[in-house]
C-alpha cells in the first residue's frame, strides 16, 4: 500500500486536514480502504443520474456549434457596444467642431462679403435731376481726380448735393486694437480729415475695442475707407448716401431773396426823402441783414454735410493670432482644440453618468443579492 | 464525463485564459454529461434539466468575456451558471426534485457484485434524499462539479470554510445514513 502524507500539516485545521484527506481521494493520489470508500461514493451519487439523452445530446452540440460560428462581431457584444459608443462620440465631436467658430481668420475672411452694404448711389435722383444748377460747394461723385474705394464706394450722381456717410468694423487681437485706433486717425489725417470723437477701450480680461468718428472730405472717402480696410480684417462695412440738393436749394435761394430784399431796401433808402421813412428802412435793413446772415449760416450747413462724410470706424479685439496656410501652428493649434474638445465632451458625459452609474451599480448589486435569496430561498423549498 | 469514441481535447490542454471555440468545443466535450447529470439530480425532471443544461451553456458562451482564469476554471464557472439556472427554474417551476431517481443498472447485471452495487445505490440515494436541500446541493456540485473547495465556495457564494465545513457534514450525513441503510436492509 502506497502511503501518502497528508497535504495539510499536523498543525492544520481538523476541517482542513478531513478536506485535504477527501481532495486526496477523489483525484486518485491516496490509496486505501478510505479513499476508496470516497471514490465509491462518488460513483454512487454519480451513477444515480440518468445519463444524457444521446440525441439531446447531438442537438445541444449542433445548436452550440451553430451559435460559435457565427461572424466574430456579431457574437462579441463588447465590440459592438464599444463601436457603438466610438461613434456616438465621434459624431458629438464632429458636431461640436462643426457647430464652434473655428481658426482664425475664417469669420474675418467671411465679413467683407458678407456684411458690405453699398447705397444704390442716388442713381434716381441723378435721372431726375440732370438740369439742376451746379452746387458750388457739392461734393459729389464723378469728380475728375476723386479716387476711389477698392470696392463698394457710393457713386455720386453729377449735379446733385449729396450727403455721405459710411461705417467699417475691423477685426484684430486684443493687442492690436490701439495700434489699429491709431492707425485710423493717422489716416484720416493725411486724407485732410479729423476724429471727431474716439473711444479706445484695452482690456486684459474681456474684450477689447475702439469707436472713432471720423469726418473726411467726401472727396476723399473711398480712399480713406480702402486705407482704414488695409489696417486690418474688415469684419463690416456700409456706406449710405442722401440727396440733400432740394435743401441746398432753398437755402440757397432763401439766402437769393435775401439779399434781393436788402438791395430793393438800399435802394428804397436812397430815394427816401423823410425822416420817418428812412428811420423805417433801416430798421427794415437791419433785419434784412440778420436775415441774410441766418441764410448764409444755413447754407453753409448744408455745404459742409456735402463736402465732409462722416465715418463711424469699430475696431473689435476678437479675432484670436493669425497664421497663413497649413502650417505646423496651424496643425498643432487645431489638434489641441480637437482634444480639448473632445475631453470636454467627456468630461461632461462622465459628469453626468456618474451619479447614475452609482445609482445603477448600487441597484444592481441590490437586485443581485435579491436573486441570490429567492434562489436560496428556492433550494430550502425545494 | 461525458461519453466519447474519439480523444478529444482536453479543456485544460487548450485553455489559453480565452474561452475560444476550440476551447469550448472541448469543455463541452468534458462537461456536458456532468452539468446534465448535476441538475437532472436537482432538478427530478429530464426535460427540465435538459433546458438548463442547454441554458447553461449559453449563458457560459454569452459571459465568456468576463470569465477570469485567476478566479476559477470554465468548468467551475460553468458549474456555478448550471447551479443559478437550476436554481431559477426550481423557483420559477416551484418544483421538487424527485427522490425516487430512475436507477439504469444494466440489464445483464446479474452478479453478486452488481447486485450489492445495486443494493449500495439505494441505500446512498435515500441517504442523499434524506439530507436537506443545501446538504444534497453541496454533495451534488461536489461530485459532479468536481470542483475544489475554492470553487465550490464561489458557486455558493459563500466562504470557503463555511463551505469545508457544509461539506463535511453532508458527506458525514451521507455516509452514515448509507451504511445505516445498508445495515438494517442486511438485518
Amino acid at each position: 500500500m502506497r502511503i501518502v502524507p497528508f497535504p495539510a500539516g499536523p498543525g492544520a485545521d481538523p476541517d482542513e486536514r478531513w478536506l485535504a484527506e477527501l481532495e486526496a481521494a477523489l483525484s486518485g493520489e491516496a490509496e486505501g480502504p478510505t479513499a476508496d470508500g470516497w471514490r465509491e461514493l462518488r460513483a454512487d451519487v454519480r451513477a444515480m443520474a440518468p445519463a444524457m439523452d444521446p440525441a439531446f445530446h447531438e442537438r445541444l452540440r449542433e445548436e452550440l456549434e451553430r451559435r460559435v460560428v457565427r461572424p466574430a462581431w456579431l457574437r462579441s457584444r463588447t465590440a459592438l457596444i464599444s463601436g457603438g459608443l466610438a461613434t456616438a462620440l465621434a459624431v458629438v465631436v464632429a458636431v461640436v467642431l462643426v457647430t464652434t467658430p473655428s481658426r482664425p481668420g475664417q469669420s474675418a475672411q467671411r465679413g467683407p462679403a458678407a456684411a458690405r452694404s453699398t447705397p444704390a448711389s442716388g442713381r434716381g435722383a441723378v435721372e431726375s435731376a440732370t438740369s439742376a444748377p451746379r452746387a458750388p460747394f457739392a461734393a459729389v461723385g464723378g469728380e475728375e481726380g476723386s479716387p476711389r474705394a477698392a470696392a463698394g464706394t457710393v457713386s455720386a450722381a453729377p449735379g446733385r448735393v449729396q450727403q455721405l456717410a459710411a461705417s467699417i468694423t475691423l477685426s484684430t487681437t486684443a493687442s492690436g486694437v490701439q495700434d489699429a485706433a491709431d492707425g485710423v486717425a493717422r489716416l484720416a489725417a493725411a486724407d485732410e480729415g479729423f476724429v471727431e470723437s474716439s473711444h479706445v477701450q484695452i482690456q486684459q480680461q474681456g474684450p477689447s475695442e475702439a469707436m472713432l468718428m471720423l469726418r473726411v472730405p467726401s472727396a476723399r472717402l473711398g480712399a480713406v475707407l480702402a486705407s482704414i480696410g488695409r489696417l486690418a480684417q474688415v469684419r463690416a462695412e456700409s456706406q449710405s448716401l442722401q440727396d440733400i440738393t432740394d435743401a441746398y436749394s432753398a437755402a440757397r435761394q432763401r439766402l437769393s431773396d435775401a439779399e434781393a430784399e436788402r438791395q430793393a431796401l438800399l435802394r428804397a433808402l436812397a430815394a427816401a426823402t423823410s425822416e420817418g421813412q428812412i428811420a423805417s428802412l433801416r430798421e427794415r435793413l437791419l433785419q434784412s441783414r440778420g436775415t441774410i446772415a441766418q441764410a448764409q449760416s444755413a447754407l453753409h450747413s448744408i455745404s459742409q454735410r456735402a463736402s465732409t462724410s462722416e465715418v463711424e470706424v469699430s475696431v473689435l479685439g476678437d479675432a484670436p493670432v493669425r497664421s497663413e496656410g497649413l502650417t505646423l501652428d496651424r496643425g498643432l493649434h487645431d489638434a489641441g482644440r480637437v482634444l480639448v474638445v473632445a475631453a470636454t465632451v467627456l468630461l461632461i458625459a462622465a459628469a453626468a453618468l456618474a451619479p447614475l452609474a452609482l445609482v445603477l451599480l448600487a441597484l444592481a448589486g441590490l437586485a443581485r443579492a435579491w436573486r441570490r435569496r429567492r434562489r436560496e430561498h428556492a433550494l430550502d423549498a425545494a | 464525463m461525458c461519453p466519447s469514441d474519439e480523444q478529444p481535447p482536453q479543456v485544460s490542454s487548450v485553455w489559453r485564459g480565452a474561452l475560444d471555440a476550440q476551447a469550448f468545443d472541448a469543455l463541452f466535450r468534458e462537461c456536458a454529461a456532468d452539468v446534465h447529470g448535476y441538475v437532472i439530480s436537482l432538478l427530478g425532471e429530464r426535460s427540465a434539466a435538459e433546458d438548463v443544461t442547454s441554458l447553461a451553456f449559453e449563458r457560459l458562451y454569452r459571459s465568456r468575456s468576463r470569465l477570469d482564469h485567476r478566479r476559477g476554471t470554465p468548468r467551475a464557472w460553468l458549474f456555478a451558471i448550471a447551479r443559478n439556472a437550476a436554481l431559477d427554474e426550481l423557483r420559477q417551476r416551484r418544483r421538487r426534485p424527485r427522490g425516487d431517481l430512475p436507477q439504469e443498472i444494466s440489464a445483464g447485471a446479474r452478479s453478486s457484485e452488481a447486485l450489492d452495487a445495486v443494493e449500495r445505490r439505494a441505500a446512498v440515494g435515500q441517504a442523499l434524499a434524506a439530507l436537506s436541500p443545501r446538504e444534497r446541493e453541496v454533495v451534488l456540485l461536489k461530485f459532479h462539479g468536481e470542483l475544489s473547495n475554492a470553487e465550490l465556495a464561489r458557486a455558493l457564494g459563500i466562504s470557503e470554510s463555511n463551505a469545508a465545513t457544509r461539506l463535511h457534514r453532508a458527506l458525514t450525513r451521507l455516509r452514515e445514513g448509507a451504511g445505516r441503510l445498508q445495515r438494517e436492509e442486511v438485518a
